[in-house]
């Protein structure tokens, strides 16, 4: 983005709270209890799987629907109650919702001439946002004529033009294809450090979620999971279904049987170098969580911390990059599938009771066939643990 | 090689027409030949008694139906007709259409009450006000102003009203089911956009609702204008013309020139004239608000 930057940093962004919203829609429970605070300045990502709440949190921002309960606060003022056109956000959906009826120019002019913008005003607001979008040489054409892409840049460009505080975007790059779609997520992402607002981020690829997003909120079935960086969304998960959702492949989700190691071991003692790895020795093992395959030898705090809590299973992540075939491993597999990405491959591996294990390993390593028995082991320090019945992690 | 392609494109050819013949038949038997038939009658003058032969007096007969005062007086009643039926039949199917479109429990109740005249006749909606229009037991007429006296179907300034009136009302669930359809083919993003885009509901309804149902509005103004020009029944039924001929629209007079007088030459010519009158006035819809539609992609 080149020319036309004039006035398009103004920054008006206000934050965005919501407080033990619910939203139900007949018998059908859309949000529970959702409490979410999001800063003035920052870009929240809301990512979850189809039908889990995202775009309903949207529309409650917006104004299009009102909580069942709680409250819905734009910078600091209760919104319930407030018609969508005095709270002051744009929208852009993910259908673009262009207006079919009308050319680019005036579709991007609509916000402002509802708002009766004057015409000069009107004509400065939309040079300076369509040269900023370089869709400046489409204004005189109807939706229907352009592309996809510049049907989502003009859906951009009439949120943009009239400078909102707060902007709510609903999966807006779903419909562009794959190279289209990188293009514009780094666009995007430049956009809102050129204009300091707060946007509200729908997706379901995590992908975008992770390389979009100062934060990233996961929810499932209208429940909020986890509201944290990137980093440590993917780094330490709250739960089972955050560490399944998050990484490309997703993490390897396993149940395992907790069997306290007896014997000669010393219950507790503080952790040597030797008890961070796993599956390949069991020196030092408190406990010894049983998958089928196999059982791998746990020792550290975090045996401690699933001894403390009395756990007779648990269940068991494990990043694909944190699992290596080994022949010194523990778990016996035979090998499914092998992926190759280039610059790395996934091996697929399947586990005695039919369990799939996914290991990634960097093109350069060696690489079993398909139908080979092999043996897997894990990283000790990057193994998490959830409780079984609420799936939270299990924090050391 | 390019003869046996000719040769089996024209059998296609002439297949086609094979399939098109019973439908052509049909048409030429009941609308072509009766067409050219009443052009033709046009050109008689009907004897003043039955069983003389008719005269054939070219153009002229006309020339003097259409510089007759009575013909002229009666095309303007029903230019009033259409006036009274047509825009404001539209503009309350749209707001039904508008208020039925709202996501409100027991909508359902009212998209049924709205669309019911569609099951009723022209007879019936004529009989229901024929009734409640009577000067001595209607409702309608004692709501308006008292029993007894002279009837609204008996006045001379109110007739053609209230006979429009019961044309709009037989008319209105037609007009409703069509803007009910159009409306649901707008997008709900597009007014969900429109809303958090800052803009009041009289904006929306002429910037966004209105432009994307024009198709379904021009369709119903070219179809109601054929339409009242050519209604019949209720006039029939309600007031025969009167009184004193305020309720004589075009096609009323031209069923009594043919059916009452037996004036088959004058009836054919003004036959002639309302086909031409629809015919232009069609064209000139579609030349000069057409432009004005959204057609969508
Ligand atoms: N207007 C509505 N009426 C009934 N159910 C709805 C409505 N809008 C959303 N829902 C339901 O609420 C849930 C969440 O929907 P949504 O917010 O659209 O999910 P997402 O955007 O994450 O795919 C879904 O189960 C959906 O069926
Ligand atoms: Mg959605």
């Amino acid at each position: 983005m080149s020319a036309g930057e004039g006035g398009l940093d103004v920054p008006r962004a206000a934050g965005v709270e919501l407080e033990g919203v619910t939203k139900s829609f007949g018998p059908n429970l859309a949000l529970d209890g959702l409490s979410l605070d999001v800063p003035a300045g920052e870009f929240l990502v809301l990512l979850g799987p189809s039908g889990c709440g995202k775009t309903t949190v949207l529309r409650l921002v917006a104004g299009l629907e009102e909580p069942t309960r709680g409250v819905v606060r734009i910078g600091d003022q209760v919104m319930n109650g407030v018609d969508p056109k005095e709270r002051d956000v744009a929208m852009v959906f993910q259908s673009y919702a262009l207006y079919p009826h009308l050319s680019v120019r005036r579709n991007i002019e609509f916000p402002l001439r509802s708002r009766h913008v004057d015409a000069r005003e009107r004509m400065r607001l939309v040079a300076e946002v369509s040269s900023a979008l370089q869709i400046g040489s489409l204004l005189d054409r109807k939706p229907a004529e352009i592309s996809g892409g510049q049907r989502q840049r003009v859906a951009l460009a009439r949120a943009i033009v009239r400078r909102p505080r707060v902007f709510l975007m609903d999966e807006p790059l779903s419909n562009l294809d794959a190279q289209l779609r990188v293009e514009m997520r780094a666009e995007l992402v430049e956009l809102h450090q050129r204009l300091g607002s707060t946007i509200l981020y729908v997706t379901h690829d995590q992908v975008e979620a992770m390389t979009m997003g100062d934060r990233i909120a996961i929810m499932n079935h209208g429940v909020l999971q986890q509201v944290d960086t990137p980093e440590k969304v993917h780094d330490r998960p709250a739960n089972a279904f955050v560490a399944g959702f998050i990484g490309s492949p997703p993490m390897n989700i396993l149940a395992g049987v907790v069997e306290p190691v007896t014997g000669d071991t010393a219950p507790a003692r503080s952790p040597t170098p030797a008890d961070r790895s796993v599956g390949g020795t069991d020196a030092g093992a408190l406990v010894s969580v049983g998958m089928p395959g196999g059982s791998i030898p746990l020792g550290g705090p975090l045996a401690e911390a699933v001894l403390s809590r009395g756990l007779a299973s648990v269940i068991v992540g494990v990043r694909p990059e944190h699992v290596s075939i080994d022949p010194a491993g523990s778990l016996a597999a035979s090998v499914t599938l092998v992926e190759s990405l280039g610059h790395e491959r996934h091996v697929v591996c399947r586990l005695e009771a039919g369990q799939l294990v996914v290991a990634r390993l960097a093109a350069r390593e060696a690489v079993p066939r398909t139908g080979e028995r092999v043996s897997l082991s894990f990283s000790a320090e990057h193994l998490q643990l959830f409780e079984p019945d609420t799936e939270a992690r299990i924090d050391v | 090689m390019s003869d046996t392609r000719r040769r089996r494109r024209l059998g296609e050819a002439a297949l086609g027409y094979v399939f098109v013949l019973p439908a052509l038949a049909v048409f030429g038997v009941f609308v072509f030949y009766p067409l050219v038939k009443t052009f033709v009658l046009g050109f008689y003058r009907t004897p003043p008694f039955p069983n003389l032969p008719s005269h054939f007096v070219g153009l002229s007969q006309y020339g003097s139906v259409l510089t007759s005062p009575a013909f002229l007086d009666s095309l303007w009643r029903t230019v009033l007709f259409v006036l009274f039926t047509v825009p404001l039949g539209i503009a309350l199917g749209v707001a039904l259409a508008l208020l039925a479109h709202q996501r409100l429990a027991g909508i359902r109740i009212f998209r049924t009450i709205f669309s019911s005249t569609v099951a009723t006749s022209v007879a019936v909606a004529s009989v229901i006000f024929y009734t409640l229009l009577n000067p001595e037991v209607g409702l309608l007429s004692y709501w308006l102003g008292g029993r007894g006296g002279a009837g609204i179907l008996q006045s001379p300034t109110l007739a053609l009203p209230a006979v429009s009136v019961v044309t709009i009302w037989q008319n209105l669930g037609f007009v409703f089911i069509l803007m009910s359809a159009a409306l649901q083919s707008i997008p709900d993003d597009l007014m969900d956009a429109a809303r958090v885009d800052g803009s009041s509901m009289w904006y929306r309804f002429w910037h966004v609702t209105l432009p994307l149902l024009s198709p379904t509005v021009f369709f119903a103004v070219v179809v109601g204008t054929i339409g009242s020009f050519q209604a019949f029944g209720q006039i029939d039924l309600l007031t025969q013309g009167g009184p004193n001929n305020h309720t004589d629209v075009l096609i009323y007079s031209l069923y009594q020139q043919a059916f009452v007088f037996n004036n088959t030459g004058v009836a054919a010519v003004m036959s002639v004239l309302l086909f031409a009158i629809l015919l232009l006035l069609t064209a000139v819809q579609f030349r000069f608000f057409e432009r004005r539609v959204f057609y969508g992609r």
